[in-house]
């Protein structure tokens, strides 16, 4: 166990980047959601060494390489299950897990509300583009019906699941939205996010600049977001909070959705207390 | 009187043949008697056909033994379902629920004439005893104690410990069920002959476990601090061991959603530093297949245990087969190698589960434990582990001068780096399935990858020389010799120490490292064979294929496989090999031979 340190020194954003150069089209969302999550990170107080930084196979999932932290760059699908066994062996660890729409509702989709149950601190960013970016443009999950990409040339004849709802629906404490176009909004959303006792969702509208739509794109979403603060969102209300999410698609929404105000236990302190139980039990 | 007793009980699943086969395999154990209960159940929860064997000797049991020396019938029909899992011969002595008649036409009764054949009407008693035909086995009890030396009084005790908190009327009938089997057998004796001889007197302290306990014990004594998995006949108990222990060691177990999940969890655990493990059956390792590729690529620590069962697919779930070899040596792709153990009995679970931990931390790599049903579920009376001998091994950690310019995949002479974990300063770094240089950043230049593929194979290397992973007996320069795994070992250990008691030169090598294949170790074993059998169960004789492709074999080279639920018999072997010593010379190589049924 490594306990937080007691006054740990201030680390800058900056701290937080690697030297490794992104793969990242120019242009692609993914930079704004980098940037934005080493403030989330910075303004956390959690040195580098005490974050886990987990994800699955996408163009999206080589951010954790991007950051100082640990990171671990895992198989397609797969980040949720990883990133719980690291907070189970080691609760004081700051856990992220990231990854794109096919990686967490295609491949991964049954980890998801299981991952959303048992409700270990976590956050899980989900950087949604709507496409299969690094296999060059087929359809994903998320992809709206009628949409021709390579692998549905004639449109696409299935309805795409709405990752808000599905998340709000398996009962998580924290669900929130946020756009690279708003990189400040984004850093203050997944900080929230961190902060939250409990796994907490954020879905992250970041473009595919090369394969995606032109109205996804992020100078696009500066005009298109509709902050749910200026909506008059009450965010502990879960129905309401349901009611947006069904916009998902047609409506950009950024801002929590629903924050659970008053978090249950998490998995992690039901860990320790078993521990604790079964050691004086066993005294 | 007996030396060795073999005792098969069937019956439906309610009969409870199988919790009397405890309560004797308890009783023995506390009379100083060595003893093995196997159990075999159809795959269904309860109203299904239910079977143990239980072997009781005086002196070492390797095996459940061949043929039955004492069949009891509780229903025919149930019985027969076993097959040759409960072989009937010439002097097997059979007892019968009378309600159901004499033995039906095709009942494998042998020659019948020199049986002794009791029909004994066990419900009836039952019934007049306890006032219900729930007692049926308390009764079948009193029977084995009267017929064949098992401890009354031991076996009164058992009753007492598992009706006792049934309350007293339950307790009582099963008493009175129980005594009323006794004077059943009393009065209708058997005769001195089969009783069980004294037993010899025990110098150690012996424990009645199965495989699947001690694989549980000893992933907790090797420091196991984080299981994920999800439940699969026949590995469950592993996890429900796990799952009331491992909290006070200051770990955690997580019932996963599936299989891949269950793996990942280990995986992310390993990667924060702890010693991890799951343990599955077939149908889950082929699920953990891409999994245990990532670890090898990430080259973090992981014990994965596979208690195989019949297969492909669904196949046997509560039968034994040596049928996974291939897929825990090859089912990941990409070219990689990780190391496989396997225990050669109850006991030795123990220390080849330790030995696991031991090899995936210092070479931090996935290691597959091949266990099978057999030894998993079958209960034997061992001897308390003694753990004194036993070391640990925790993984390589880097230095504070590492930690200060820190990289993760250094190529060392070794090809094992110092592993960091999360929490430690300095320690940062990229793990990832993707290809990737020194430091982790990913990398797919074909020199970098032939360097990494490289090193992630040779640090393996010195698994080759374990010697001590070696199980050798018999006469080192037998023209004639045997290989066997796993719950096998101990059928083929019996033929050949009879064999060599009738003055047949043999010697028996049974690897405990099953992969990577030990060239040399094998090589120097085969040097002076003329022939060598090796004697495993599954249809295409996966070892002897394996060693095919890694050694040179000798000329005579022959697989004796059976597949899975087929026992083999040690005196069917024992004969194999003395036919084979008569026609030495003029046996002819063939790719398979089958045992004789």
């Amino acid at each position: 166990m490594n306990p937080p340190v007691a006054n740990p020194p201030p680390c800058s954003p900056k701290d937080f980047r690697s030297g490794l150069k992104p793969i990242w089209c120019p242009g692609c969302g993914d930079y704004g959601v980098l940037a934005a999550v080493c403030r989330a990170l910075a303004a956390s107080g959690r040195p580098p060494h005490e974050v886990a930084f987990v994800s699955g196979i996408g163009c999206s999932s080589r951010i954790p390489g991007y950051t100082t932290a640990y990171g671990f760059n895992t198989v397609h699908g797969r980040a949720l299950p990883i990133a719980q066994g690291i907070k189970m062996a080691d609760p004081n660890l700051l856990v992220l897990a990231a990854g794109g729409d096919g990686d967490g509702f295609s491949i991964g989709g049954g980890h998801v509300p299981h991952a959303v149950r048992r409700n270990m601190d976590m956050t899980y960013l989900l950087m949604d583009n709507h496409i299969y970016g690094l296999t060059k443009g087929q359809l994903s999950p998320t992809t709206a019906r009628g949409t021709k990409t390579p692998s549905s040339v004639f449109g696409s004849i299935e309805e795409p699941v709405n990752p808000l709802l599905y998340v709000l629906a398996y009962g998580a404490g924290f669900v929130a939205q946020g756009v690279p176009a708003d990189i400040d909004g984004l850093a203050r959303i997944i900080g929230e996010a961190i902060r939250y006792p409990g796994f907490a969702f954020v879905n992250i509208q970041s473009p595919c600049v090369t394969f995606g739509e032109d109205e996804d794109q992020v100078k696009v979403q500066r005009t298109r977001m509709r902050p749910l603060a200026a909506e008059g969102h009450d965010s502990a209300n879960r129905l309401k909070a349901m009611e947006l999410a069904q916009h998902y698609g047609s409506v950009l929404y950024t801002g929590v959705f629903y924050r659970n105000p008053n978090p249950p236990a998490t998995y992690d302190s039901e860990i320790r207390r078993l521990q604790a139980e079964s050691k004086s039990h066993a005294a | 009187m007996l030396q060795n007793l073999v005792i098969g009980l069937a019956g439906s699943g309610g009969d409870g043949v199988v919790s009397a086969g405890e309560s004797l395999i308890a009783t023995a154990a506390r009379q100083g008697y060595r003893a093995m209960l196997t159990k075999s159940f159809g795959s269904q929860i309860r109203g299904g056909e239910a079977c143990c064997r239980l072997r009781v000797s005086t002196g070492p049991v390797l095996n459940p033994g061949g043929e039955l020396t004492v069949a009891v019938v509780l229903n025919w029909e149930d019985f027969m379902r076993f097959g040759p899992e409960l072989p009937i011969g010439a002097e097997t002595a059979v007892i019968h629920e009378a309600k159901f008649g004499p033995p039906p036409a095709g009942a494998p009764i042998g020659l019948g004439l020199s049986s002794v054949v009791r029909a004994v009407p066990v419900e009836a008693i039952a019934l007049a005893a306890a006032g219900t035909d729930q007692a049926k086995n308390s009764v079948v009890l009193g029977l084995m104690a009267g017929w064949f030396g098992f401890d009354p009084d031991g076996i009164r005790e058992g009753i007492r410990k598992r009706f006792g908190y049934k309350g007293d009327d339950v307790l009582r009938a099963n008493e009175r069920a129980f005594s009323a089997g006794l004077v059943h057998a009393q009065a209708d004796s058997l005769g001195e002959r089969w009783k069980l001889a004294p037993p010899v007197p025990a110098s150690t302290r012996r424990v009645v476990c199965d495989g699947n306990d001690l694989c549980a014990a000893a992933a907790l004594f090797a420091g196991c601090k984080f299981f994920g998995g999800y439940p699969i006949t026949p590995a469950t108990e592993i996890m429900q061991i796990m799952q009331k222990k491992i909290w006070k060691h200051g770990g955690s177990l997580l019932q996963a959603e599936d299989e891949i999940a269950g793996i990942g969890a280990a995986i992310g655990a390993s990667f924060a530093g702890r010693k991890a493990m799951t343990a599955t059956s077939g149908p889950g390792l082929s699920l953990m297949a891409e999994m245990l590729g990532l670890a090898s690529a990430a080259e973090l620590p992981l014990v994965c245990v596979d208690v195989q069962r019949g297969g492909p697919s669904t196949g046997m779930p509560t039968k034994r087969e040596q049928s996974d070899l291939f897929a825990a040596a090859f089912s990941s792709h990409g070219d990689t190698v990780r190391p496989i153990l396997a225990p050669m009995d109850v006991a030795d679970t123990y220390g080849v589960t330790v030995e696991a931990f031991n090899i995936a931390e210092t070479y931090q790599t996935p290691v597959i434990v091949l266990s099978d049903q057999e030894i998993a579920q079958r209960k034997e009376v061992i001897d308390v582990v003694d753990t004194t001998g036993l070391r640990l091994v925790d993984r390589l950690a880097p230095t504070d001068a590492e930690l200060a310019a820190y990289t993760r995949f250094r190529f060392t002479d070794s090809g094992i780096s110092a592993i960091s974990h999360p929490g430690m300063k300095g320690g940062g770094y990229l793990a990832a399935g993707i290809e990737h240089d020194e430091s982790g950043a990913p990398n797919s230049n074909g020199t970098m990858h032939a360097r990494m593929s490289e090193k992630r194979l040779r640090k393996l290397d010195p698994l080759q020389r374990r010697r001590d992973l070696f199980f050798i007996e018999g006469d080192p320069e037998a023209a004639l010799g045997l290989v066997s795994w796993g719950s096998v070992a101990g059928i083929a250990l019996e033929a050949v120490r009879a064999a060599r008691a009738e003055g047949i030169a043999v010697k028996l090598l049974v690897p405990k490292l099953i992969y990577p294949v030990a060239t040399e170790i094998y090589e120097e074993f085969f040097a002076p064979l003329q022939l060598c059998l090796v004697v495993e169960q599954s249809q295409q004789g996966q070892l002897h294929r394996l060693l095919r492709m890694w050694t040179t074999v000798p000329e005579e080279f022959i697989s004796l496989t059976r597949c899975g639920a087929n026992p083999i018999a040690p005196q069917d072997l024992l004969e194999q090999i003395r036919s084979l010593v008569k026609t030495a010379g003029v046996v002819h190589p063939r790719a398979t031979v089958p045992l004789r049924p």
